[in-house]
């Protein structure tokens, strides 16, 4: 294990199968602290289903996670399904990573604020009082204060999902994970959910970010990912790797992308 | 124990068996009553006449209101005094006139199927689709063909699983006719307990009657819904 | 003139019956209600072969009629009534109070579970995947997000399975409980008044539409983000949603 002091998240060789058919075929990442990484990848390369193995939505095959102190190691139970050796550490691991979703997933019972307040107060169990001073800072940080008192399906898309990057935000995670946060939006709002993005990014985020947005990956992050069938194909700085591409697959991918 | 349930004379099996006859004939006789009935106030539900609508909207409200066992005592009292009012204006001599409790039963159970069928099969009516009905008289089809051709499959496609659900309650429902003595196999049941002293195993057997009808009425349900939907892919 | 007659000498007789009948319904739905959440969680979450006898249960409580399962308890139990006297239950059998409450609660606990087992379902995936990824355990993640969503989306049809045990509950007249049921049937055996049936069907009908009514507006209360937009004192949404 790589004892360096800035290193925040390793994840180890993710093999993932559905089935019969295995989606991921060992993958390992490492993100030290202020690393914006964009993974990209065609349809079916298997970079959503990484990115949910890392806070365990997905069920690796195999693998290990360590962040910061905490170890998750997938082990098989009786029926040789596989699970993680310790669920509370799951738990807990999961309050330090942040995860948007590309479909937002606010809690469509709950307003805006009380959306944000959620977790530190549920699972952090700071005081109320404390985690709405918090979570209004945090929303007035996405622009949205306004609209604290509303509930999700009176927001707009761009607007829910900034919402959902403040809920993130406000579980103070070492790192922040992108699922396509922008692929489910209309082409008009996908511009201020980058820039919030953005911001986090320049601000020294550590960020993952799963995307299609090409000029993301080129200007904002430290470092790309190429998938392809389950395996990295590609990675490295994104000057040069949008420059000159080593393999023939991740060029014939941003040629048709770009 | 099990000489308690034989046929013949030291057992009460025939006479078991002859209960599950009455209930199963009561259940089979209100079925097309019942449906009838319920296409009638379904369509007066929907019509553009505001009385027809009226008495259909109050009909569902009341039969599906109120307790089945109240319908059943009000038609077997009400019949039954209806009944002797017109006997004894007809023949001043004439003694009182008995009801048939599987007549009672007929109707009001009948009633009650008709308010809840009207609701599943209004339901399924405005489920139709449009387009195929336009087509239908496009093709230069006359109402009547349109409903029988095209409206009534449909109907009966998106009705089933409701009437399905309808029947199993008919069947249950026909347990409280022996409250006005049919001798149905409730009824059966409590008399053959009257004399064995063993209520919970006969009124178990009772039970276990009543689960394989329904049970077996969920199959045959079922087979009929993959016939009705053959051919309709599902989403 | 004679049609109000029998409900003015019998009012008190019908209220105390009346009020049997909300006794009998309000205490047998509450009890299942409690009995059935934890039972449809189970339902939902356990092995097929977990569930079995689960499911047998349902299938017997909702493929049997009430009165069999009323009478199974209340006649049935005299069967075994040294064994029960033993353990000092018979007290409770002997009640057909108690028997009606117990039977009924059985009941609808099965039809409950179906219900509740619709709303767990219905629970859409991404809101339960938000409450994981913000590190909620099993208990935090039903109590904020799962159940509040599950009983929004069963209300409906909780409701329903209220009326259908209310309605239900008019059998227990037949063991001799003078509910609503009980008392027309006895006024009407001692004064041949055939409108008592009547009266008696205008306040199961009443009854009925006032749940109703109540329902809806506990409805409105429980799901204010169903109207979608801000509370009173708020700017306009912008509706640029998909």
């Amino acid at each position: 294990m790589n004892n360096d002091v800035s290193t925040t998240l390793v994840v180890e060789d993710i093999h993932k199968s559905f089935g019969p058919v295995e989606v991921l075929k060992g993958i390992s990442l490492i993100a030290r602290e202020h690393d914006v990484i964009s993974i990209l990848g065609a349809s079916g390369s298997g970079k959503s289903t990484f990115l949910r193995c890392i806070n365990l939505l997905e069920m690796p095959t195999s693998g290990r996670i360590h962040l910061h102190g905490d170890h998750i190691e997938i082990v098989k139970d009786r029926h040789g399904n596989s699970r993680p050796k310790d669920q509370r550490q799951v738990e807990h691991m999961r309050t330090k990573l942040g995860m948007v979703f590309q479909q937002f997933n606010l809690w469509t019972h709950m307003t805006v604020l009380e959306n944000v307040m959620e977790g530190p107060v549920t699972v952090l169990k700071q005081p109320k009082a404390e985690a709405r001073e918090r979570a209004e800072a945090m929303l007035a940080r996405v622009g949205l204060s306004e609209r604290k008192n509303f509930y999700p399906s009176g927001l707009s898309g761009g607007q829910q999902q900034r919402v959902a990057i403040a809920r993130a935000l406000c579980m103070e995670p070492d790192v922040m994970l992108f699922d396509e946060p922008t692929s489910a939006l209309d082409p008009e709002l996908v511009g201020e959910v980058l820039q919030v993005m953005r911001k986090l990014a320049e601000e020294g985020r550590t960020m993952i970010v799963v995307t299609h947005e090409m000029g993301f990956a080129r200007d904002v992050s430290t470092e790309v990912v190429f998938l392809h069938k389950g395996q990295i194909e590609e990675q490295g700085p994104p000057e040069a790797m949008f420059k000159e591409q080593k393999s023939d697959r991740f060029r014939q991918f941003l040629s048709k992308v770009r | 124990m099990l000489e308690l349930f034989s046929f013949g004379d030291t057992g009460w099996g025939d006479e078991l068996l002859a209960g599950f006859g009455v209930t199963v004939a009561l259940a089979a006789v209100t079925l097309p009553v019942g449906i009838l009935l319920g296409f009638a106030v379904a369509l007066a539900s929907m019509s553009k006449n505001r009385v027809l609508r009226s008495i259909g909207i109050g009909y569902t409200t009341i039969f599906r209101g109120v307790p089945e066992l109240l319908t059943l005592f009000t038609v077997y009292n009400g019949a039954a005094l209806i009944l002797n009012q017109i006997a004894k204006a007809a023949n001043p001599e004439a003694g009182f006139v008995e009801l048939s409790p599987f007549v009672a039963g007929v109707v009001s159970l009948g009633l009650v199927f008709g308010a809840f069928s009207a609701e599943v099969l209004r339901g399924a009516f405005q489920a139709l689709d449009k387009g195929q009905i336009e087509a239908g008289l496009a093709v230069g089809m006359r109402p009547v063909h349109v409903f029988h051709r095209i409206k009534l499959p449909q109907v009966w496609r998106f009705a089933l699983p409701g009437l399905g659900n309808l029947w199993v309650n008919l069947v249950k429902d026909t347990a409280l006719v022996s409250i006005i003595s049919l001798n149905d196999l409730m009824r059966m049941t409590s008399v053959a307990v009257g004399f064995t002293k063993k209520p919970f195993t006969f009124f178990l057997v009772a039970c276990l009657a009543y689960w394989a009808v329904c049970a077996l009425s969920e199959v045959v349900a079922a087979k009929l819904e993959e016939r009705a939907n053959r051919g309709i892919r599902r989403a | 003139m004679a049609f109000t007659d029998v409900l003015v000498n019998f009012w008190p007789r019908l209220l105390h019956g009346l009020g049997l009948t909300l006794l009998l319904t309000g205490v047998s739905a509450v009890l299942a209600a409690a009995i059935s959440l934890p039972l449809a969680v189970f339902r939902t979450n356990a092995s097929a072969k977990a569930q079995l006898p689960l499911r047998v249960y349902i299938s017997f409580m909702r493929g049997t009629p009430l009165l069999g399962q009323l009478f199974l308890i209340y006649y049935g139990s005299g069967q075994f009534r040294p064994a029960l006297q033993e353990v000092g239950l018979w007290t409770f059998f002997r009640d057909p109070f108690n028997c009606a409450i117990l039977a009924f609660t059985l009941n609808s606990v099965a039809y409950q579970i179906e219900i509740l087992r619709g709303g767990l379902m219905g629970v859409p995936a991404g809101q339960i995947e938000a409450a994981k990824a913000v590190g909620m355990n099993r208990l935090q993640a039903y109590r904020r997000i799962i159940l509040p969503h599950t009983y929004r989306i069963a209300q409906p049809a909780l409701g329903n399975e209220i009326i259908l045990l209310m309605k239900g509950s008019a059998v227990a007249s037949v063991i001799t409980i003078f509910d609503l049921m009980g008392e027309t049937k006895t006024i009407f055996a001692k004064t041949f008044d055939f409108s008592i049936y009547l009266w008696a069907a205008v306040i199961y009908l009443v009854l009925t539409a006032v749940f109703v009514r109540a329902w809806r507006y506990l409805e409105k209360l429980l799901n204010p983000h169903l109207a979608g937009h801000a509370p009173a004192g708020a700017l306009h949404p912008v509706m640029g949603m998909r």
